[in-house]
């Protein structure tokens, strides 16, 4: 405790002297209770007295501890001598000058330094040195530890508890005391650890200079201080806007790593799959499932031991099935009755049904096939059926024999009568629902073409024969309708001739020469200009157009009955004219060449439009009777139906025949139309056209018609409706003509 | 073997004067026609046997019973209600007169005669014996009817040795004629043109007369249908038509030379205006109903006339049927007409059915070929049919669903364009000519 309080009061000289001097004044009786120790304080001064010893072996170090000695000595001997210990201490120490051993040369040699006084260190006041060990490995020992010199640290005498009692009782420092553990002693506390004490008991900040309420000085806010400006006028700087340089620099060389293939991103993490499988557990793959495997049939009712006796086989069925080869057989098995199941022998075949399954596992063809799930029916285009589009002719109602072929048939426009000229050069007239011949008439070659005049205030027909137009009247007419006809035919003053002569001669025989028998107008084409295939009227009745075949000259006249004068429309024609009609509303005249059929406007004289249906020849066409749509047949089979204001191309192009086209005929006010082929099939179509040009017209294929045969490879030539009537008479090549009725 | 035979409980109905006591029959399922005819020839004791026919639910039995009653999806628990009727004998062909031309209309209305009209505009007489007695040229253009014109007292003495006939013709106007008969083998018959009827400005189609033979009515293609009097004018009621030279050297050279005319020109009395297209037949009511007359036309109506006041009473409308010929039940009760669609509809004209706006068709009659002719008989259930395919129906209108008998005339496909049945004779006219069957009238019922 001396020593302690001793050295203590050597090292803390600058800071705490007056409060040591103070305390160790009214701790006086604790430092003369340790004066009992002086020998240790000896035996320590003596021992750092024999430092120098240890460490000299050059004859220097002992006038060195001289002056420390004295140092030590002035400095302990009295503290009013400070000041001159402070004045020696001052002073640099004295530099010897010394030859060395080594180099022989001077060298100066200074004073070692004792650290002991000038450093300052708080650590080194307790002897005992053992360190932060748990002290009560001292307890038997009758030491408390070593000292710097290794020495024993002896424990100090402890009294019993009478003399600790009679200590608390006599000595008044007792209370304030307390028991040091390094030192196995009673100390007593220092002011400042009471002080601290009773500022912990009190609740108090430990720290005597901390004031808790320091005046608040005010540096920044206040009136007056407010910073108004930045702190910094410094423009911001550039960095604080440009990419860092030094990143790019960090961020090009990982580029180039990357470039030069030191570094791999998104390389593939190297995880070392274990050599093995799950092959029992659930594989998520992507691919379907495999196809489970073909089901084996299931046993019936006949394969049971003891079946129903409706499945047993009779003798004569179990003779047909072993007579039968095994593939052709019904079954594999011939159903057998036992009346018990241990009766039923071993399966002889069971060998052979594994081998089949097995045959049937393996060989199955295990691919799923995508079955297109689509009705055929609904592929086909709805149509109404042709029971709701009643009436059209369904079934032959009378025959008219020709003798040769009949190759050309008119109805008259009250649709009455029929006249149909045959290749043996007769005409017959017959009406429509009997079929009983009125008249006949009788030409010289073959008929080519007939027709009746549209007009149904008079009533002619105009027969074509070898370059020339007849034109005859039928019998049994009233009064007015014949004279008027008579009148319009021959009439008693000849219009004017045409300046220009044409080439088509017009000539009546004088009146008196009439008879039923001979036309009463005859018009007399150019000489070779072949035979009449097609007569064409127009619907108001004056003006007709004829096409011949096999002529030189230009196939095509239009007559005007009116004025007796025929023309040809067309100086020159491309392509060889097969029919011509006219428009049923505008002035419009259709020709129809081998490929192409030419819409002209005869008023404007020009061409309109080209209509391309694609066929190679063109046979027959027929415009409806709203003028807006064409059908178009040909040699090839084809039917083309043209939309007028849709399209050059055909709207829809039907091939029911199986034989060439011949002839084609709208029905005049019933939504039908007739086509006639050489398969000697008559097709009647329904052809609903709308008004609006937004629906499509609606064909329906109606009914085929068959009674006529086919002779030297043609069939039926012509067909025409009756126009009042959903009724068609057809001409054939057999000569028959037949009406076919609803 | 009894235990295979099947037997069906059957109740006989009938109409006939041979009608059974109503009780229950166990026939066998497999017995037919025949069986069944000797089962109510034994049960009723006939002295004479007659055959019948059997009719189950309106339907003629032509199979065995079991097999209708299959057919039919009859059980065989149920009680069957069988009428029937005395058969009808299988027609026989009497006589076959051959024709130039075709015949368009024939005439078995006068006793002892037949009348023949033909396209080549002459009309014929025929005696039963087959022997023809007249063949006068009447029009110049095909006749399409003729009717004859009963006369009760209008000539008192020469009653039997003169008949009157009406036709229709091609050449738009329809005639009176007069035909007078022999009065011993070595005189020739005549006739004569009385009147001449003009009208029409398209061919006539048929000519009617009524049961007293006081008024005619002709229809034409020119959807008119005029009503006229038998009484022969004085003189012309419609002047000549202007008509060329060359028509008058024609006509004259008809008239064998004489430019007089031996016939007056004739207006009608009435004209009757509705149709909308041709009208091919028209007929008068049975007698005690003349003043109702029928119609037919190929606008597809049937119209009754009130011929007194000249108005259409009444129209029944189908749909697409263009009818060519037309004929009264004898009861009056229906019309039948014959149609282009092959069918001949049955329609009920009774006047008690007249408020119903719809067309009430109670059967039809379904052919093969398109029907062209009818001829009703006494009987109100019977009904002739001739078609295009040369086979000459007979139907019950109690069994519609086929003919009791059919035969063919000229044994082909030869045309039958006109029929008339009476007093058990079927004079057939057509393409073929001229036929005679016998066919005896079910005149019991």
């Amino acid at each position: 405790m001396t020593i302690q309080a001793r050295s203590s009061k050597k090292r803390k000289q600058h800071g705490q002297d007056e409060a040591s001097d103070t305390f160790n004044e009214a701790v006086n009786l604790e430092m003369l209770s340790d004066e009992e120790d002086k020998e240790d304080v000896e035996s320590d001064n003596g021992e750092v007295d024999e430092f120098p010893e240890i460490d000299a072996g050059s004859e220097e170090s002992g006038e060195e501890d001289e002056t420390y000695k004295s140092e030590e000595d002035t400095g302990a001997s009295g503290e009013g001598s400070s000041s001159g210990s402070q004045e020696q201490l001052h002073i640099f120490p004295e530099v010897k000058t010394i030859v060395s051993d080594i180099t022989g040369q001077e060298k100066r040699v200074y004073p070692e330094i004792e650290p002991d006084y000038d450093s300052d260190s708080s650590t080194e006041d307790t002897p005992n040195r053992v360190g932060d060990i748990p002290m009560h490995w001292y307890d038997d020992l009758p030491h408390v530890g070593y000292d710097m010199d290794g020495k024993r640290v002896l424990k100090p005498a402890r009294g019993d508890e009478l003399d600790r009692f009679l200590k608390t009782v006599e000595d008044p420092n007792s209370w304030t005391s307390a028991f040091d553990k390094k030192a196995q002693a009673d100390k007593p506390l220092t002011a400042e650890e009471l002080d601290i004490i009773r500022r912990l008991y009190a609740n108090e900040n430990p720290d005597a200079d901390y004031d808790p309420y320091e005046p608040l000085t005010e540096w920044f806010t206040g009136p007056g201080k407010e910073e108004i400006m930045p702190l910094t006028a410094a423009p911001e700087p550039k960095r604080r806007w440009i990419p860092s340089k030094w990143e790019h620099k960090k961020v090009m060389k990982i580029v180039r790593a990357i470039r030069q293939g030191r570094i791999l991103p998104n390389r593939t993490k190297n995880t070392s799959q274990p050599p093995f499988y799950a092959i029992w557990g659930d594989s998520s793959s992507s691919n379907a499932p495999p196809l489970p495997a073909p089901k084996p049939t299931l046993p019936t009712n006949s394969e049971s031991y003891n079946p129903p006796e409706e499945y047993l086989p009779t003798e004569e069925d179990k003779k047909q099935w072993e007579e039968t080869d095994p593939e052709d057989r019904e079954h594999d098995y011939l159903p057998q009755k036992y009346s018990a199941l241990r009766l039923v022998p071993g399966y002889e075949r069971f060998i052979k049904d594994r081998f089949n399954r097995q045959l049937d596992l393996y060989m199955a063809p295990r691919v799923q096939r995508v079955k297109l799930n689509i009705d055929p029916n609904s592929l086909i285009p709805k149509l109404p059926s042709p029971s709701s589009l009643k009436p059209f002719p369904t079934y032959k109602s009378l025959k008219v024999v020709h003798t040769h072929i009949a190759r050309c048939i008119s109805v008259s426009p009250d649709g009455a009568w029929v006249v149909s000229g045959d290749e043996g050069g007769v005409v017959r007239l017959w009406e429509v629902n009997v079929g009983r011949e009125v008249k006949k008439w009788k030409f010289d070659g073959k008929i080519g073409s007939i027709e009746w005049c549209p007009r149904t205030d008079v009533s002619y027909f105009v027969v074509g024969t070898d370059d020339m137009l007849h034109f005859l009247i039928p019998p049994n007419l009233p009064a007015s309708i014949l004279q008027l006809t008579q009148s319009i035919l021959a009439p008693s003053t000849l219009p004017p001739a045409p300046e220009t002569p044409s080439p088509v001669k017009w000539s009546t025989p004088s009146s008196n020469t009439w008879t039923d028998e001979t036309a009463v107008l005859t018009i007399h084409l150019p000489p070779s200009s072949g035979l009449p295939t097609q007569i064409t009227w127009h619907r108001r009745g004056d003006y007709l157009a004829s096409v011949s075949i096999g002529g030189s000259q230009g196939a095509v006249w239009i007559h005007q009955v009116s004025r007796r004068h025929s023309q040809a429309p067309f100086k020159k024609v491309r392509g060889k004219v097969q029919m011509v009609l006219f428009h049923p509303m505008k002035p419009c005249f259709f020709v129809a060449t081998q490929q192409y059929v030419r819409m002209y406007n005869l008023s404007e004289q020009k061409l309109l439009k080209t209509l391309q249906p694609g066929i190679k020849w063109i046979s027959s066409m027929d415009v409806h009777p709203s003028g807006d749509h064409l059908i178009v047949g040909g040699y090839d089979r084809k039917l083309c139906w043209f939309d007028l204001e849709l399209s050059d191309k055909p709207y829809k192009v039907l091939r029911y025949h199986t034989r060439a086209i011949r002839s084609l005929h709208f029905h005049p006010t019933y939504p039908l139309f007739a086509s006639s082929s050489d398969d000697g099939a008559i097709q009647i179509f329904h052809s609903r056209v709308y008004n609006d040009l937004m629906t499509d017209p609606l064909i329906v294929p109606l009914k085929i018609l068959r009674g006529h045969e086919i002779t030297k490879g043609l069939g039926v030539l012509q067909v025409k409706w009756c126009s009042r009537h959903p009724w068609l008479v057809s001409g054939g090549a057999d000569g028959a003509v037949n009406v076919w009725c609803s | 073997m009894a235990s295979s035979t099947v037997s069906c409980s059957v109740v006989f109905t009938t109409q006939t004067p041979y009608p059974l006591p109503s009780q229950k029959y166990m026939i066998p399922t497999n017995w037919k026609r025949f069986h069944l005819s000797q089962l109510i020839n034994k049960a009723l004791t006939l002295v004479k046997p007659i055959p019948f026919d059997f009719l189950v639910k309106g339907e003629l039995l032509r199979t065995s019973l079991g097999e209708w009653c299959t057919e039919n999806n009859i059980g065989e628990e149920e009680t069957l209600e069988v009428e029937y009727i005395e058969s009808v004998m299988p027609p026989q062909k009497m006589s076959d007169i051959p024709h130039d031309d075709w015949v368009s209309s024939v005439s078995c209305q006068m006793a002892g005669y037949f009348y023949t009209a033909s396209y080549d505009g002459y009309v014929r007489l025929f005696d039963y014996s087959q022997k023809p007695v007249l063949s006068a040229p009447a029009h110049s253009a095909p006749i399409t009817s003729l009717c004859s014109i009963p006369e009760s007292k209008f000539i008192g003495d020469e009653d039997k040795s003169s008949h009157l006939i009406a036709t229709s013709s091609h050449d738009l106007c329809a005639q009176i004629t007069r035909i007078s008969l022999p009065s011993d083998s070595t005189s020739k018959s005549e006739s004569k043109a009385i009147a001449r009827l003009h009208l029409h400005t398209a061919p006539v189609s048929s000519i009617a007369s009524n049961s007293t033979g006081t008024h005619l009515l002709t229809s034409s293609w020119d959807t008119l249908i005029g009503v006229w009097d038998t009484t022969v004018p004085t003189s012309d009621e419609v002047p000549e038509p202007l008509i060329n030279e060359r028509e008058r050297k024609k006509r004259r050279k008809l008239n064998g030379g004489t430019t007089e005319s031996t016939f007056k020109r004739k207006a009608p009395t009435m004209v009757l205006k509705s149709h909308t297209d041709r009208v091919s037949r028209v007929v008068f009511g049975n007698p005690g109903s003349e003043s109702t007359v029928y119609s037919c036309g190929f606008d597809s109506t049937v119209r009754l006339w009130d011929v007194e006041n000249g108005v259409c009473t009444r129209t029944i409308t189908s749909s697409e049927k263009p009818f060519v010929d037309l004929a009264l039940n004898s009861d009056g009760h229906t019309a039948l007409a014959a149609s282009t669609d092959r069918t001949v509809t049955l329609y009920d004209v009774r006047e008690a059915s007249s408020n119903h706006s719809i067309s009430t068709s109670s059967g039809s009659l379904v052919h093969t070929a398109t029907p062209s002719c009818l001829s009703t008989g006494a009987t109100p259930h019977q009904v002739f049919t001739g078609a295009y395919d040369g086979v000459v129906r007979l139907w019950d209108l109690r069994s519609m669903k086929s003919a009791i008998t059919s035969f063919k005339a000229w044994d082909g496909m030869k045309k039958v364009l006109s029929i008339d049945w009476k007093r058990g004779m079927v004079g057939i006219g057509g393409e073929g000519g001229f036929e005679v069957w016998k066919v005896v009238e079910d005149l019991h019922s």
